[in-house]
């Protein structure tokens, strides 16, 4: 289990945990539930990566405690 | 400023019109070559022109979020305001489904409720297929009446939230809108007809059964329909989660849980009263042994494999931690119903860590179980 943080820099900030083996289509669902919006609104990017639904958290080497950022379509 | 409103415009549910789109969508429609190109300066005429080209419907799609011409054609309506004849008219017209559907999306964002019904009903009957984009881009096939059935019943179509309405049932009770006539009813009929004067006595029953049992559906079952949609609606924070979460497991898994928790519900208390006669001192010692047991299980670490031993039963028992009485009941009936196929489908969801001692990964255990995802891996 790894705990991801998410920030939007706007104010919304999440601690979500989660397993490696889930993919990121699975963290937007946990994220949406947390704050409220509709997974197909958020969009997770870490710089000007954009991270696909399709892939797991191990293959894009997401660890315990890293922070990746929240932004909205 | 091409962006603006018409000042001559009224305010829709209290906001500009164009505010119905939220800004996110709206940046991106602003910002839309087909937007800037073929929307300029478009009135209620040239935009009739503009709706007859259309060859899809959908919402924002790609990488991007690049709205379509549909939603831009949309937007523009919000902002010129046609009056309601013409988009009755867009409406009322057969020969373009793509203008139709067009109508019917404005009039659900700037009608009354009554209006939005009278005049979407009748879509029903077109069976018209029609081309959606979905938001990876590809196209899929859908319906005509099933795209006015996503209006009428759901709260968000094409990237733009729909506003709320009353439900049918309120307005029926108000006497603004007859009870709902379906087309298919004459039809129908006719059948049962057919059945009965082909078959005799036993048939007919069934065919009058059927009769009666479509003509109760028909007004009842916008009712029914409300009445599910409506109960969903008011659990506000679980109402996405829940409707998928039904979408995903389906209805047929839930009808077996309850009928199983009804099963056990009846078994308990016909053990309680058992129980009662032996007193309650052989239940204390039970509890007391499980609980040790728990605490021996504890410190060797949780594991999840899923067999039925009696340890494992009254562990799970022991752990989650409910009323004394109902805490007895169970633990007395672990090894009798660790036979039974239904509970053991309790005891898996319970297994989902809903019960871990760590409240915080509890919460978390639930939120995936209602969402469909495998429990936390620990």
């Amino acid at each position: 289990m790894i705990e991801v943080v998410l920030n939007d820099r706007l104010g919304k900030k999440v601690r979500v945990k989660c397993n490696d083996d889930d993919t990121i289509g699975d963290l937007k669902k946990m994220v949406a539930a947390q704050t409220g919006t509709r997974a197909d609104k958020i969009r997770i990017q870490k710089w000007y990566t954009v991270y696909k639904d399709h892939i797991t958290l191990k293959d894009y080497e997401i660890h315990d405690g890293m922070g990746l950022e929240l932004y909205y379509n | 400023m091409a962006n603006r409103t018409d000042p001559a415009a009224k305010s829709i549910r209290g906001t500009n019109p164009q505010n119905l789109v939220e800004k996110i969508v709206r940046s991106k429609i602003y910002q839309n070559t087909y937007w800037k190109e073929q929307c300029f300066g478009l009135t209620a005429e040239t935009l009739v022109d503009k709706a007859m080209e259309l060859d899809h419907i959908g919402g924002t799609y790609g990488g991007n979020r690049k709205p379509t011409p549909f939603m831009c054609l949309v937007m523009k309506m919000l902002q010129i305001q046609p009056e309601k004849d013409i988009v009755v008219e867009f409406i009322k017209n057969d020969d373009y489904k793509y203008v139709r559907v067009l109508g019917a999306f404005y009039l659900r964002l700037t009608g009354i409720d009554s209006d939005i019904y009278r005049y979407l009903e009748p879509l029903y009957n077109d069976y018209r297929k029609v081309r959606r984009k979905s938001p990876d881009g590809n196209f899929m096939l859908t319906h005509v009446d099933e795209v006015i059935d996503e209006l009428l019943t759901r709260d968000y179509s094409c990237d733009i939230a729909l506003p709320r309405i009353k439900k049918r049932w309120t307005l029926e009770s108000l006497g603004v809108l007859d009870a709902r006539k379906s087309v298919l009813e004459d039809d129908f009929e006719e059948e049962e007809e057919k059945d009965e004067m082909e078959q005799d006595g036993l048939e007919e029953e069934v065919a009058h059964e059927k009769q009666d049992y479509y003509r109760a559906r028909s007004p009842a079952r916008e009712r029914e329909r409300d009445w599910r949609r409506d109960s969903h609606r008011h659990r506000d924070r679980d109402y996405d989660r829940d409707r998928d979460y039904d979408r995903e497991r389906g209805r047929g898994r839930d009808r077996e849980r309850d009928r199983d928790r009804d099963r056990d519900r009846d078994r308990d208390r016909y053990r309680l009263r058992e129980e009662k006669e032996y007193g309650y001192e052989r239940e204390r010692d039970r509890e007391r042994e499980g609980r040790e047991r728990d605490r021996r299980d504890r410190e060797r670490g949780r594991r999840r494999s899923r067999s039925r031993s009696r340890s494992r039963e009254r562990k799970r028992h022991g752990r989650s931690s409910m009323s004394p009485r109902r805490h007895e009941a169970e633990d007395g009936n672990a090894p009798e119903e660790s036979k039974k196929k239904g509970k053991k489908e309790k005891k898996e969801k319970k297994d989902d860590g809903t019960d871990h001692p760590d409240p915080e990964i509890a919460e978390a255990n639930r939120i995936r179980a209602s969402l469909g995802l495998k429990p936390l891996k620990l």
